[in-house]
């Protein structure tokens, strides 16, 4: 009797148990399945070129860095980089671009995959990248090929302005274009969700005309502030980083792929002791609370694992192919690769040369004439000299 | 005054014929120094035509100019061979009489360029200098004078000076070893000069219309070849006298005759005005920006198109306008004016190379006695020696190493410009100068008799 009291309270605890695990359980894969992106892209863009936008570059490649890290491959990033600091002939630390000063963290390792390089970036082949319409002849490391399963990260560092990115010191996306862009995206469901963040002067006024749904954005500075760089380093002379970025990599740095850490977290990322500037958000497009949206799932490429128990049978045979039948009437011999065209009689023979002669009137014409102006000068009495 | 009579009278004896009696003393006494030079001068160009340099000159931008390359010339003529007009496509802007000229020698190439440019040249520059009067001056000298005048001995070696500076003048060489037709140009232009100093109308007007059918900036000898033969036949330069204007309306018309002549025949070789465009058009609007050292290159590089027109017009104005207030001021020194003409040309053209700035610095030795009034001589050659050493070096600099710019070529194409200009203004100011003490005397005193000096203003 007690032994089956003891059973019955055993069921009942394990009950207890799976019943809360299951709870649980439903509230993490609550959590797995409700963002409901299955893969994940990064669109990390630095607009400025020379050797003094280098803390341009070091933003990008910060954030390039720790997306790889946090597990989204080379293939669904697209990296853009005006210029190159790691070769450029001014740089005393070649093939290094440093983020932190005393030459503490490089950026730029040993495998970086830069898709759009130089003078490649430009406001046409930005707006191309993220809309999808490139010549078909684009490599597929050039292109974003997202579906409407993908969350997207966007980031743009640059020199910008009230409403307007500068491009390469010659041209500029204004808000609008960029609005437009991603309500692009949006109508051919080129995305599921969209982190947008930027650090430039007055970066809030990029986020504030976009008008599609699911957008989230980020910027370092509001309307009529400008955002500051953050260190200079006296061996490589320039300043290495901006302050937002450079906050931002260090939060990025706590990351792991199975951190728990949520948007809101990135909202505080460097407040205005830090940063001079304020930083903004822009939360009202996105369907989530912001507070449920965990990084990783823009900055890191979670897999989604979905454990089975089925079994799936993989030996069942492969079915050989159909011989094509009535295909032995025309026999045709077979060629060997010189012979397969009628080269004689493509290529025509060469026609001999003809030799161009200058016209007979002209040569009459001008030796008279010369002969003319000869016995005119001369006279003709000089004639009985000559013979 | 009589030591200053006696040589008044030894000048004044250079008349025509025994002027010409003269001449011929002076060639054949110095035949065997011109023979020499001749060897020399031909010896280095063989030796330069052999080895390995001769590419390496014929690419060089300040060399050659679309104008002139001898590549462009040869791809012209392929072109011909295959039936194709020259001058479709931008690679052939020569003359059609240079079709006809270079069809029969381009295989000889080598030998043409170094047998007739050069040595025409040289041959026509030598009789020119011998046959330039000064007697034509005035005969009213102070006493004092003596020493600016210049007896024959000085005079002697003039034309030998002329030739070598010629010769073995390295602008020349390397543009003679290019094979760059600007050789010929130059020729011609040399026997115009030597035509006219002749005397013979009909010749220099022909010679001109070719000169200026070869690149229209001749055109700009038009006048002081008209001065000078109104000053030899001692027609007054008169606005209201029938004799100028008959004179003129004369030689205008074996001008532009012979120019509508040569103009004419070209259109019957090739069968189609397609030159016109191509070669005068080319000259006119300048459409290939390939550095040189001119000065157009850069300023039409940088320009927006719509003030493009604009700013052609003036620098082909600049080239033509020094004509008219020099022939002023110069209207009694036609030669003069005629160096001061190519001087202007070979600046201000809008293709220059090497071989026309050669052309008017042989005519330096002629006027060796302006020496002691040249004010900046020293700075002028340090000037364009300098910039003829930095130009093969700020071009590797810019083409090849990458880390100079545009900006350090167009320096020195500035510099050496304004040293051509300096060297001319220089000239220019040492003649007038002559000129000046030659009416009121060497030693100027002021009327309190202090020594005086001479200010430009």
């Amino acid at each position: 009797m007690s032994h089956d009291l003891l059973q019955m309270h055993l069921k009942a605890v394990i009950s207890c148990l799976v019943i809360v695990l299951y709870k649980v359980h439903t509230t993490k894969a609550g959590q797995f399945f409700s963002s409901g992106h299955t893969n994940n892209w990064a669109v990390l863009v630095c607009t400025s070129r020379f050797w003094f936008n280098y803390r341009h570059v070091a933003n990008t490649l910060s954030v390039y860095r720790s997306v790889k890290r946090l597990g989204i491959p080379d293939s669904h990033i697209v990296l853009m980089l005006a210029d190159d600091m790691a070769c450029n002939y001014r740089n005393p630390k070649p093939a290094t671009v440093f983020s932190h000063k005393n030459m503490e963290l490089n950026v730029y390792g040993d495998d970086v995959e830069v898709d759009y390089r130089g003078y490649e970036v430009t406001v046409e082949n930005f707006l191309r990248v993220l809309t999808g319409r490139l010549p078909p002849s684009t490599p597929r490391s050039k292109r974003l090929l997202s579906d409407d399963r993908s969350n997207i990260l966007i980031y743009l560092t640059g020199h910008g302005g009230n409403g307007f990115l500068k491009f390469q010191d010659s041209e500029e996306i204004s808000n609008m274009e960029l609005a437009d862009a991603f309500e692009q995206m949006w109508q051919k469901r080129r995305y599921n969700e969209l982190l947008f963040i930027i650090d430039t002067c007055q970066g809030a006024s990029m986020y504030e005309r976009f008008y599609s749904p699911n957008l989230m954005a980020l910027a370092s500075s509001q309307v009529g502030e400008d955002s500051l760089s953050h260190q200079p380093d006296l061996g490589i002379g320039v300043h290495l980083m901006d302050k937002y970025t450079f906050y931002l990599l260090e939060f990025l740095e706590e990351v792991h792929p199975a951190s728990q850490a949520n948007m809101n977290d990135l909202f505080k990322v460097c407040p205005q002791s830090q940063c001079v500037s304020t930083p903004g958000h822009r939360t009202d497009l996105f369907q989530r609370d912001p507070g449920s949206v965990l990084i990783t799932d823009f900055f890191g490429s979670v897999r989604k694992v979905e454990i089975t128990k089925d079994t799936i049978n993989l030996t069942s045979p492969v079915e050989p192919p159909i011989k094509r039948s009535g295909s032995s009437d025309i026999q045709i011999e077979s060629l060997t690769y010189v012979d397969q065209l009628p080269v004689a009689e493509i290529i025509h023979q060469k026609p001999k040369q003809k030799d161009w002669h200058p016209p007979d009137g002209f040569i009459l014409g001008l030796w008279t004439l010369i002969l003319l102006v000869f016995f005119q000068t001369y006279g003709i009495k000089h004639l009985k000299h000559i013979f | 005054k009589t030591v200053c009579d006696l040589n008044l009278s030894s000048v004044l004896m250079n008349s025509n014929l025994v002027h010409r009696a003269d001449s011929f003393f002076l060639a054949t006494k110095m035949a065997a120094p011109l023979t020499l030079l001749l060897i020399v001068a031909v010896t280095i160009r063989a030796v330069l035509f052999r080895s390995s340099w001769a590419e390496l000159i014929s690419e060089r931008v300040e060399v050659v100019s679309p104008l002139n390359a001898w590549k462009r010339v040869v791809e012209g003529l392929a072109l011909l061979d295959l039936g194709v007009s020259p001058y479709s496509g931008d690679v052939f802007h020569e003359t059609p009489f240079m079709i006809y000229l270079f069809h029969f020698v381009v295989d000889y190439a080598e030998i043409v360029f170094m047998v007739s440019p050069d040595l025409v040249f040289c041959l026509s520059r030598f009789l020119t200098s011998l046959k330039q009067k000064y007697a034509l001056e005035s005969d009213r000298y102070p006493a004092d004078c003596l020493e600016l005048l210049r007896s024959p001995k000085e005079m002697f070696y003039i034309p030998l000076k002329v030739a070598m500076f010629y010769l073995l003048n390295p602008f020349t060489i390397l543009s003679c070893v290019a094979k760059s037709t600007c050789g010929l140009n130059n020729a011609i232009i040399a026997l115009f000069i030597l035509c006219t100093l002749k005397g013979s109308a009909l010749l220099s007007g022909i010679l001109l219309a070719l000169a200026t059918y070869q690149s229209i900036y001749p055109l700009t000898l038009f006048a002081p070849a008209l001065l000078f033969f109104l000053q030899r036949l001692y027609i007054p330069v008169n606005l209201r006298r029938s004799s100028f204007w008959f004179f003129t309306l004369q030689y205008a018309f074996i001008y532009v005759g012979s120019l509508v002549v040569i103009t004419g025949l070209s259109f019957f070789l090739l069968g189609s005005w397609d030159f016109i465009p191509s070669v005068y058009g080319f000259i006119f609007s300048v459409p290939d920006l390939t550095p040189n050292i001119g000065l157009f290159w850069y300023f039409f590089a940088e320009m927006f198109e719509h003030f493009r027109l604009f700013f052609i017009c003036v620098f082909q104005i600049n080239v033509f306008f020094y004509t008219i207030p020099l022939s002023i001021k110069l209207k009694e020194h036609p030669v003069f004016l005629i160096f001061m003409q190519i001087a202007i040309i070979s600046i201000f053209k809008s293709y220059p190379t090497v071989g026309d700035v050669a052309l008017y610095m042989a005519f330096l030795p002629a006027w060796s006695h302006l020496y002691r009034f040249l004010r900046n001589i020293f700075l002028v050659s340090c000037v364009l020696l300098a910039c003829s050493a930095l130009f093969p070096v700020l071009w590797h600099l810019w083409i090849y190493a990458g880390s100079a710019n545009s900006n350090f070529y167009y320096a020195i194409t500035l510099l050496f410009n304004f040293g051509q200009i300096l060297l001319v203004s220089d000239y220019f100011y040492a003649y007038l100068r002559r000129e000046h003490h030659l009416t009121h005397g060497l030693y100027l005193k002021k009327k309190d008799g202090t020594e005086a000096t001479l200010v430009l203003k």
